[in-house]
Formats: C-alpha cells, sequence, structure tokens
C-alpha cells in the first residue's frame, strides 16, 4: 500500500522552480510599485473637462512673401477658358402658347441626358448630407433632482442651436444676381418650428428684407437644411411650441 | 394684493418661456443663379434660319455675364419639345436639374421682321416672373437676343445689362493694325479704319471711335466711324496716345510725347481745342490715362518714381497720389465706373503680365489672372461689373471678358487675330 503510494502521480514532491516564481511575483510587484511611484510624482496637470477646444492653425513653412511684391492668388490656377456651348438643331414650335402640349405622364428623357445629368450625384450628396444630418444627437438627461435651468441643460442647448446654426449657414446660397450695394444692408427674418425627430414643422418669412430673391433664399436655406438633429428633451417642447427664429444679414 | 402678485407670477414665466430663441446668421454664400436656357422654339421658316445666330448669342450673353451658371443643356430632363407658359412646363424636371430659374423663348417672323418673346420663371415656385417680347430687323438676330437677355439682367439687378453695349480693338493686318467696332460679344465687326497702323482706339461717348493713327506718317488723335474717312482731332507734337474721355464726353485726356518726355493733356473733345498740359515732369513718362467716374479724377501712369506705377491727380493735374507700391511694372490703368477699383496690367516677379484691381481708397489690391500666360490691357463694361482684356493663353493675343473679380473668365467667340488694346463703352 505505502509502495503505492509513494509511486502516485498525486504524492507532492519537491519542486525546483518555487524559487523562480516567488522571484518573479516579487519582481512584478516591484515593477507596478515603481510605476506607480513615478506616474505619481511625474503626474501632468489635471484634465478639465470644461476646457474649451483648442484651435490651431497650420501655417505653411517659408519665408514670408515679400510686401513689395504683387500678391498671388492662394486658390488653385484660374480654370480653363470656358467657350460658348454648341447651339443645338432647331425645334419646332407651337404655333401659339396656348397650343402648347403638357408633356404626357409616359414621356422619358432620354437614357444619354439622364446619365449626364449632375442631379444624380447631387442627388447622392444630398442623400448622405441629410443622413449625416439626422444622426441622433447625444442627449444627455438632467438629474432627476435637477434645475430647469441647470447648466447642463443650458449647454445642450446651446450646442442644439450651434448645430442648427450651422447646417443652415451651409446652406445659405444666394444669387450673386442681387446688386453690392444692396447686399449692405439686406436683412430678413425667418421663424421654424422643429418637431421632436428634426422634422421642420413651419417655416416662415416673419421679416421680409423687401428683396424678393433674398427672402426666398433664406426661406430656401431653412428648407434645405431640413431635416436637423432631434432636438434634446429641454428643447423640444420650446421648439415646437415658440420655435425659433434665424436673422440673416447678407453681409458677413 | 396677494392674487395679482400671484398671477403675475405664473405669467411671467410662462411669457419668458414663449420667447423664440434667437439665431443670427450673417455673410451669404454669393453664388451664380442657376439657370436653364432651353432650346428657343420656333415657329416658322424664316424664323429658323435666324436661329443658331439668335441662340448662341443668348447663351453668350447668359454664360458670360457672371450672374449666372448656365446649366448644361445636354443634363436637361424636359422635352425639348416643353410648351413656353407656366401651364405647360414641368417645373418638377428643371427642379431636378438644379434650375433656380429657367428661361424659355420662341422667335417668329413676319418676313421682315423677327419677333421674340422671353418668359422669365421661378423654378421653385412654378411662377412666371418676367415676359418680353421685342422685335427687330430679320438681319439682327443677334440684336433680339441681347435686347431679351438685357431684360432678364434688368430684372435681376435693376440695372442696365451690358448685352447692347459695344467694344473696340485694334487688330493686326496685312498693311499694319486697323480699329474695328462690334457688339459686346465682338460679333457684327466692322472696320473703322482702312489701312495703315491704327492703335489704341477708344470709344467716343457721342458716337464713333478715336484711335493714334500713322496716316499722316506721325502718330497722331484721328475720330473715325466706319464707312467715312477719320478725322484729325489732335495733331501734335512727336505723338498723341491713350485718348480717354470723360463721363460727360466734353474732355479728352491724351499723352502727348515730344523727344523722351511725355505728358498728361486735356481738352475739348469736339475738336481737340484747348489743349491743357496737366503733369509737368519735364524728364518723365506720363501716359495712359483714364477718368474717374465723376469726371473730377485722373489715373495715368508715371515713371516718375524709377519705375512706371498708377498715379491719381485732379483733372486739373493737382494732388498728384501714387496708388501702387507693389511691383516693379504696373501700367494701362481702368477706373470702374463704379469707382471703387483700377484696374491695371502689372508685371510680376516671374516676367508674366497679369491683372490686377486696386481700391481707390484703401490701397488694397486684388489678383485677377494668374498662371495662364499674359494678361493685360483692361477694359471696364459701362456697368463696371464686366471687365475685357487680350490675353495670349491660347496663343495668340486674343479677346476675353470676366468679372470684375477675375471670376468667369470666358473667351469672346471670335476669328482669331492679334487683337490688342480694346476699349469698352456705352
Amino acid at each position: 500500500m505505502s509502495e503505492i503510494a509513494a509511486d502516485s502521480l498525486l504524492r507532492p514532491r519537491p519542486s525546483g522552480l518555487t524559487p523562480f516564481v516567488m522571484a518573479s511575483v516579487v519582481g512584478h510587484v516591484l515593477v507596478v510599485a515603481v510605476w506607480l511611484a513615478l506616474s505619481w510624482v511625474l503626474r501632468g496637470p489635471a484634465i478639465s473637462l470644461d476646457q474649451q477646444p483648442i484651435k490651431a492653425s497650420l501655417v505653411r513653412l517659408g519665408k514670408p512673401r515679400d510686401e513689395k511684391l504683387l500678391p498671388r492668388k492662394e486658390e488653385e490656377p484660374a480654370p480653363p477658358v470656358k467657350t460658348p456651348e454648341p447651339v443645338a438643331a432647331p425645334v419646332k414650335a407651337p404655333a401659339v402658347d396656348t397650343a402648347v402640349k403638357i408633356p404626357s405622364k409616359d414621356a422619358k428623357p432620354d437614357k444619354d441626358s439622364k446619365k449626364n445629368a449632375p442631379d444624380a450625384k447631387k442627388s447622392l450628396f444630398d442623400a448622405m448630407n441629410k443622413a449625416g444630418r439626422a444622426g441622433k444627437v447625444e442627449e444627455t438627461e438632467g438629474a432627476a433632482d435637477g434645475d430647469v435651468n441647470g447648466d447642463s441643460a443650458r449647454q445642450e442647448g446651446e450646442r442644439y442651436y450651434g448645430l442648427l446654426k450651422s447646417v443652415v449657414q451651409r446652406n445659405y446660397d444666394v444669387s450673386d444676381t442681387i446688386p453690392e450695394a444692396e447686399r449692405r444692408t439686406l436683412k430678413a427674418e425667418v421663424a421654424l418650428w422643429i418637431g421632436q425627430a428634426g422634422e421642420l414643422l413651419e417655416v416662415k418669412l416673419s421679416k421680409p428684407s423687401g428683396n424678393a430673391l433674398f427672402d426666398e433664399a433664406v426661406v430656401g436655406a431653412v428648407k434645405k437644411a431640413s431635416p436637423f438633429a432631434p432636438p434634446p428633451p429641454n428643447l423640444r417642447e420650446v421648439l415646437k411650441k415658440s420655435g425659433v427664429a434665424i436673422v440673416f444679414r447678407a453681409a458677413g | 394684493m396677494t392674487r395679482p402678485v400671484t398671477l403675475l407670477a405664473l405669467l411671467v414665466p410662462s411669457f419668458v418661456l414663449a420667447q423664440q430663441n434667437v439665431i443670427e446668421i450673417s455673410g451669404a454664400n454669393f453664388r451664380p443663379m442657376p439657370i436653364a436656357v432651353a432650346i428657343p422654339a420656333v415657329q416658322d421658316d424664316a424664323a429658323r434660319k435666324t436661329l443658331n445666330e439668335f441662340d448662341s448669342a443668348l447663351m453668350f450673353d447668359f454664360s458670360a455675364c457672371g450672374l449666372f451658371q448656365v446649366l448644361d443643356r445636354k443634363s436637361y430632363l424636359a422635352p425639348p419639345t416643353e410648351g413656353v407658359v407656366a401651364s405647360a412646363i414641368g417645373f418638377g424636371k428643371w427642379s431636378d436639374v438644379g434650375a433656380e430659374s429657367l428661361v424659355k423663348t420662341q422667335i417668329s417672323s413676319d418676313g421682315e421682321t423677327l419677333h421674340g418673346d422671353l418668359r422669365l420663371f421661378n423654378v421653385a415656385a412654378g411662377r412666371e416672373d418676367l415676359k418680353v417680347s421685342e422685335a427687330v430687323p430679320m438681319k439682327d438676330a443677334r440684336r433680339l437676343a441681347h435686347k431679351l437677355a438685357n431684360a432678364v439682367y434688368k430684372h435681376f439687378t435693376k440695372e442696365t445689362g451690358p448685352f447692347e453695349t459695344r467694344i473696340t480693338w485694334s487688330r493686326k493686318s496685312p498693311t499694319g493694325r486697323d480699329v474695328w467696332l462690334a457688339d459686346w460679344d465682338g460679333h457684327n465687326a466692322v472696320k473703322v479704319t482702312n489701312g495703315d497702323v491704327n492703335v489704341i482706339p477708344a470709344l467716343v461717348p457721342g458716337g464713333g471711335v478715336a484711335f493714334t493713327s500713322y496716316r499722316q506718317r506721325k502718330p497722331w488723335l484721328y475720330v473715325g466711324k466706319p464707312g467715312s474717312d477719320p478725322v484729325l482731332l489732335i495733331g501734335k507734337a512727336a505723338m498723341v496716345t491713350g485718348a480717354a474721355f470723360s463721363p460727360d464726353g466734353k474732355k479728352v485726356a491724351v499723352s502727348i510725347s515730344e523727344g523722351e518726355n511725355a505728358e498728361i493733356f486735356t481738352a475739348n473733345a469736339a475738336d481737340g481745342s484747348n489743349l491743357t498740359k496737366v503733369t509737368d515732369t519735364k524728364f518723365f513718362l506720363n501716359t495712359s490715362p483714364s477718368w474717374s467716374p465723376d469726371g473730377k479724377r485722373i489715373a495715368f501712369v508715371s515713371n516718375r518714381a524709377g519705375n512706371p506705377q498708377i498715379y491719381v491727380m485732379t483733372a486739373e493735374g493737382a494732388n498728384v497720389k501714387r496708388l501702387t507700391f507693389q511691383g516693379t511694372y504696373n501700367t494701362t490703368p481702368a477706373w470702374s465706373p463704379r469707382g471703387d477699383l483700377i484696374a491695371f496690367t502689372a508685371r510680376d516677379e516671374r516676367n508674366a503680365f497679369d491683372l490686377f484691381t486696386i481700391n481707390v481708397e484703401t490701397g488694397k489690391i486684388a489678383r485677377l489672372t494668374q498662371d495662364a500666360s499674359n494678361n493685360e490691357e483692361p477694359a471696364f463694361s459701362p456697368n463696371g461689373r464686366l471687365i475685357l482684356f487680350t490675353s495670349t493663353r491660347s496663343g495668340a493675343r486674343h479677346l476675353h471678358v470676366m468679372t470684375f473679380d477675375g471670376n468667369n473668365q470666358v473667351t469672346l467667340s471670335i476669328e482669331k487675330g492679334d487683337y490688342s488694346t480694346p476699349d469698352w463703352g456705352p
């Protein structure tokens, strides 16, 4: 019986690895302790979550341009010279205005025209743009016992109005046909109401500028920018019931 | 007392909440208006013969004026046979190709007269904003197009369009150089001179063209009209060049050279009388006068500081002020009819000649052309929105037009040749 026990694989045997395992454990503990001590001693400045982002402008390396030299354009070289479009083949006109036929619903544009149409690409970009705009904003809910005018809610609101301004500004295209002298004084106000999902409920020109083209452009800018991102909870009621006003000025 | 206070307390927050938040946005992105110009509809065979001329003039006007981005006809989704009245137009198809405005025209003839109708539509609103009809002799199909395009231009800008204005230039000929007079697009060109060397033309406000001609061996100033012999206006000293007429047409400014000296003179535009020296620098050159739109000042070139620079003085020669301090070779000033800018040619540090403008008040210089061979001799359109100039970008010196800020550079679709010193007038 004792011989059997002596030959058993379960019998404890002295191991030569024990000192090495112990040394490894002690070594790791020392490395962690030193790392903690060093990171405490060499710690960097505390990170403030209130810190505003730092904007940096990259400036090209080189010597500044001699002020006595004539300026050079920053943008790309002048586009290739345009040549007038070839004149299309004559088209038989209807005899009188009233005789003009309304194109039938079945009428289809020719395939080549459709293929070459820039609207396909434009639609794709528009769709991507809108998809991006419709992306859900991060919702920061307030505390159950928080103040209605609590700081975090206000920041969320400011962020949303900033977002609104930026998407409308991107679509704020106005025709060059408006004379320069008039541009300096043009100002219009648009009121808009936004639903919970960011959809444009209503838009109206609350204070016209007096220039129809400009007025159409500012209303168009709001329409093109919609749908917007869904408003944060604290703004939902306000944007739905009271709306928001946007004052547009033509001049920069 | 308690009740009113309580009511007030209830009302104030609701009033505050009802206030709309206000966002302010300034600085619109101004850009040419996307416009679709449908193929003109033709009502009879006589009108059909004029279609190409009419259509090419119409397309050029809209494309080159800088206000519009004329959409490529290949992209149009509406059938070419679509009607010209709002009820017959599928505005969705025009909106789909990006058009904000749509121009529809139709021409017809009664044998001697060519009639043209133009309708301008607001695509988004599906609304006709303008309808205009014009009639011209059959041979004037291009003029008909210019008249109709002008109506559209005026509708938007409230300013008279440039499409019925005239330009002049000097062009190399087998016997020297001739002066030509043409429509703004370079078409309908007629010779004002016939033989000899005739250069630096300037449109005379009352009609005709003034130019320097060697027809009597000496380069003196003449005034001519197509089909008639030129008349000597100022024949004095060795050379009379660079005629510029005051905006009211009463005065002409010229540069008169004697030996190595050239001075600016003014005279009565009608007969060259009352010739008066307005610069007096003795050993320097003073050339290329250009009047301010109010007729009170003259811009000119002088090398009194060692190299050619742009200067400004009163029409009587007082208060001379150097305007350009950048670059070492600045010439051919042209004062904008709007008054704020002077366009000029300058040689840059790469020895390329390019066009620039300088703001008369601030002295700020803006570059209009760059990296497109040599570009010289600017002339403003009468409304100040466009600049006509010469360029060697496509080989020989040719005429081009662009907006006053250097955008939308377009080549005039006229015969190739060596064109120089264009001028532009009403």
